[in-house]
């Protein structure tokens, strides 16, 4: 025990002043007045029994009053170390459960080693269990009882997600302000290198936290995975579908592995690749024969490593007819069909057909089997047609308009409805042409991946956008893209043609997303199938698709979301490698295969120098032999008595308080 | 009537008149139950007339039947002087209860001067001393005395310490004629001092009594602890306990009454004790026995 402020000692002299008041000011007796004292002698009473002192329990209480203030202005502390008694310690088991620890027996070492660690606990010690990968999991509770403990050593399963030493880290500084006592860590992992944190700081544990790490390997062994697959989720022509898979190898010697395309549990391509020394190598599969509907594939290969899991990468493939798009344009205009044709099969791969109709052949046309009409800079439309449009419109259709020259002569945009303000030609003034100032990035066709820089516009259409939402505008502020709805469908604008003639945006790289993200976003179909990460986050429903009940199922064929979640969630996480099938908001069924990160499948371990700067310990320092024994860093931290002397003080006080009002009381009285 | 005669009762009452008034008419009242004592207008004896004899004293039906002059004497008439000696010494201030020893002895004298005057027609006078003597009012029957002796009782106020010795030619002077002298007093003197010093006055042939007038507390102090004690007189300071004021101070105390009495005894005076939470009727059953006991 110290005193911060020593000094403030000295005032602890001022229990004089009680002292005084008690003893000597008491007895200062007053001279009484008497007859005579004829009949008196002179007797003084013996020093003790006359200096009595006068109201013990109050000259106590003024006494510690005085000396605990003089005590708190000092500051005491005392120096606790910073691992104290074993019996305070917190016994913390962390056990990685990450998608790394499935090779071999990692996992049933990792558990083995933590049950012999929790069989030396002293049985007063607290401890507690976690599981950790990407996130980490909380088993229990600081708790003595060893069956508990045990109990969820052992219900510890391999999870799919990569292990995270720097959420660990993170973890055990929660952990360690929840429970303020000695933190004695006990880590069970593989060291995998690719789980530090990309700053060691992140890894840096709290004072208090004595770190012991449990290696179930000791060097790296090599693994071959496959490490990614590109293959689209739809498929509406199989012979034109490709797949292309990357072979990896971490501490491989060069070799030649087969790799098979499997769909739906059959083997329908098989290939050899040869894959460097620890490097990679791609194949291509140049069909993807699958049945219509969602097929559930994976590319494996023969590794006979110990991760066998990774192995395998699984993606599911929708099989759908293509959806067709009705093209209608002026017959002069060859121009627009070709552009948006070729954007169109480019982005979406044979999603959508194109059939191009003149305007004249257009009014015969029956649209119900179109999933989008696009009118092109039309300059003249039979009205019966129009009237069809937007009863095709009304009833849920899509429409998207081209705007260009045509429709100066026009004073209403058909179908769309709005009034045609003017007719920009940029290119006739000082400018030559106008860019696209900005963009409304949550509308699908102007978000994402579309940028809009270096189009050039000579030509717009001005059109009165009350009534409709502008998603692009240019820079002389020009609605150019613009989107309303009608009825149960949707119509956009673009207030310029897609001839290349007034603009130069089919041109342009963005043309090929954007027709793509407008016909799937007029038609209403958007991406499914392929392949997710684990942890990654699915999208279950749309801002307009509240209250409405999606249903998730895993890979182990179970129902992860309660009833409220199935009604409310907006997103799940994607925690199991294999296939998700979900049942989604809008009556749509998708099925995503979901693989674990690939930085798990290298097995390098973290180098000893690196836990031996983590632990804090020197290399060559054996590990712990028995658990609690482990001498911590013995750190003494002064420990402040300020707030428990104030306390006293105060009670002291209150407690004077009261008696001397007691025995004022009881003096007023006798007066 | 009893409560009348409280000194703490008489204590409120503001003029020494009232407060003997007071007194003396509870103390009569209270007497008349009483068949030992007779009263002023009770017949004494007959006396032959001479010349010079009040003629409203002749008993004419005597002279009726015998034609010779008698005057009717009644034991009233049968005058005595009193003389009271108020010691007015500093220790006389003392009070415990709010009664002082010197307010006691101005209603003791009060009464008597009253009961003396009024009812008896004694002549009365009055010597205040402390060590030299204060003041002294010529013992008279005339109209006002009465009033002057209670205004010479008001201006007593006690000063100076006590000399019995001193004073006591004056008092040889001034009580040459044979009466009752009441010494009151609180005889903080040596019994043997104050008998010697005031046995000279029964020589005159006055009958003299010694009211010792003394505080309760004085008799018996109580006190709680160690208390320094100053002397109204003498203004000397004393530290005592509380275990010498309850045994030795007592004893003292009790001697020093029972010398005093036995001493006055001897002497042919009579000694009595007023104590100042006491009714003050026994100075005046004491004065009346005294004064029956002359006639």
């Amino acid at each position: 025990m110290g005193f911060l402020s020593p000094w403030f000692l000295a005032g602890a002299l001022a229990v004089g002043i009680p002292i005084y008041l008690h003893l000597l000011r008491r007895h200062t007796t007053t001279p009484q007045p008497f007859s005579s004292l004829m009949f008196l002698e002179h007797r003084t009473q013996s020093s003790i029994r006359h200096r009595r002192l006068r109201y013990l329990l109050l000259l106590s209480l003024r006494l510690a009053l005085l000396v605990l203030l003089a005590l708190a202005f000092a500051s005491p502390y005392i120096n606790r170390p910073a691992a104290s008694a074993s019996g305070d310690k917190l016994l913390l088991l962390a056990i990685d459960n990450s998608f790394s620890m499935r090779a071999g027996s990692r996992l049933a070492d990792a558990k083995r080693e933590a049950l012999s660690v929790l069989a030396d606990k002293s049985p007063a010690g607290r401890a507690q269990i976690v599981a950790f990968g990407s996130q980490v999991n909380v088993l229990t509770q600081p708790v003595e009882d060893a069956t508990t403990l045990r109990a969820a050593v052992e219900s510890i399963a391999p999870g799919d997600s990569r292990g995270s030493l720097g959420e660990l880290a993170h973890a055990v500084r929660s952990i360690a302000q929840n429970v303020r006592a000695p933190i004695e860590l006990h880590v069970f992992s593989d060291m995998q290198k690719s789980g530090m944190p990309a700053n060691f700081a992140e890894m840096v544990l709290p004072d208090g936290v004595s770190l012991v790490l449990h290696p179930v390997v000791k060097s790296s062994v090599p693994n071959w995975t496959v490490e990614n697959v590109n293959a689209p989720g739809e498929v509406w022509d199989p012979k034109k579908a490709r797949v292309q898979a990357v072979v990896a190898g971490y501490g491989t010697p060069a070799a030649t592995r087969s790799v098979s395309l499997v769909v739906n549990g059959k083997t329908i391509a098989m290939r050899s690749v040869a894959v460097p020394a620890s490097g990679r190598a791609s194949v291509e599969f140049q069909s993807l024969d699958v049945p219509y509907g969602f097929s559930r594939c994976e590319v494996r290969i023969d590794s006979a490593d110990s991760l066998r899991a990774d192995d395998a990468y699984t993606f599911a493939v929708g099989r759908f007819d293509p959806q067709r798009v009705l093209f209608v344009h002026d017959a002069s205009d060859t121009r627009s069909p070709v552009y948006f044709g070729s954007a169109l099969a480019a982005a979406a791969e044979s999603a959508f057909a194109v059939d191009s109709v003149s305007t004249e052949r257009a009014a015969n046309t029956q649209l119900g089997p179109y999933a989008l009409v696009v009118l092109s800079d039309v300059s003249s439309l039979p009205s019966s047609f129009e009237n069809d449009l937007l009863r095709y419109v009304r009833g849920g259709g899509g429409v998207l308009i081209a705007a260009g020259t045509s429709s100066a002569r026009r004073s209403r945009i058909p179908v769309f409805g709005d009034n045609i303000l003017a007719s920009h030609y940029y290119s006739r003034e000082a400018e030559r042409f106008v860019a696209v100032g900005e963009t409304d990035a949550s509308s699908p066709p102007a978000g994402k991946a579309v940028q809009w820089a270096g189009v050039r516009f000579y030509y717009a259409t001005a059109v009165d956008a009350a009534n409709s939402r502008v998603v692009a505008r240019l820079t002389d502020q020009t609605p150019l893209l613009l989107d309303k709805k009608i009825g149960e469908g949707r119509v956009m604008l673009l207030a310029s043609g897609l001839d290349n003639l007034t603009n130069d945006f089919p041109l342009h790289p963005i043309f090929v997303p954007f027709v793509e993200q407008t016909a799937r976003y007029l038609s209403g179909t958007e991406r499914r199938g392929g392949s997710r990460p684990v942890d990654s986050f699915l999208d279950l429903r749309t801002a307009k698709e509240q209250a409405v009940s999606v249903e998730v199922i895993d890979p182990t064929g179970h129902r992860p979301l309660s009833l409220k979640e199935a009604t409310s969630a907006s997103s799940y996480q994607l925690t199991q490698a294999g296939f998700y099938e979900l049942h989604l908001a809008n009556g749509r069924q998708d099925v995503v295969g979901v693989n674990a990160d690939r930085r798990e499948s290298d097995l390098a371990v973290i180098p000893d120098d690196v836990l031996s700067l983590w632990t804090g310990k020197p290399k060559e320092a054996p590990p712990a032999s028995a658990v609690g024994q482990e001498p911590a860093r013995q750190q003494l931290k002064p420990r402040s008595l300020w707030w428990y002397a104030m306390l006293l003080v105060l009670a002291a006080a209150v407690a004077e308080s009261l008696l001397a009002s007691r025995y004022l009381g009881v003096q007023r009285e006798e007066e | 009537m009893q409560r009348f005669l409280d000194p703490s009762v008489l204590g409120a009452i503001s003029g020494l008149d009232l407060v003997a008034k007071t007194v003396v008419d509870g103390f009569v009242a209270g007497l008349h139950r009483s068949p030992d004592f007779g009263f002023s207008q009770e017949f004494a004896e007959y006396r032959a007339y001479s010349p010079g004899d009040d003629l409203r004293h002749v008993d004419w039906n005597v002279f009726a039947r015998t034609e010779r002059a008698y005057l009717k004497r009644y034991r009233g008439e049968t005058n005595s002087l009193l003389t009271v000696l108020l010691d007015a010494s500093n220790s006389m201030n003392y009070t415990s209860h709010g009664v002082s020893k010197m307010d006691y002895a101005r209603f003791t004298a009060a009464s008597l001067f009253y009961l003396a005057i009024r009812d008896q027609r004694d002549a009365a006078g009055l010597i205040v001393f402390d060590d030299e003597v204060r003041n002294y009012i010529r013992p008279s029957i005339r109209q006002g005395q009465l009033q002057r002796l209670l205004s010479g009782l008001e201006l007593a106020e006690p000063h100076a310490r006590t000399d019995f010795a001193k004073p006591l030619h004056h008092f040889q002077e001034f009580l040459r004629r044979r009466g009752i002298v009441l010494m009151i007093s609180d005889f903080y003197e040596s019994p043997e001092k104050v008998i010697r010093t005031i046995e000279p006055l029964r020589f005159h042939g006055n009958e003299v009594v010694l009211f010792h007038v003394l505080d309760p507390k004085e008799i018996r102090p109580d006190l709680g602890e160690p208390a320094v004690l100053v002397d109204l007189e003498t203004r000397e300071h004393l530290e005592v306990t509380p275990e010498y004021m309850r045994n030795e101070y007592r004893r003292k105390i009790d001697a020093h009454i029972e010398a005093l009495r036995d001493g006055a005894r001897s002497a042919g005076m009579d000694y009595h004790l007023l104590v100042t939470d006491q009714p003050l009727d026994g100075a005046l059953r004491e004065y009346l026995t005294i004064r029956q006991g002359r006639n």
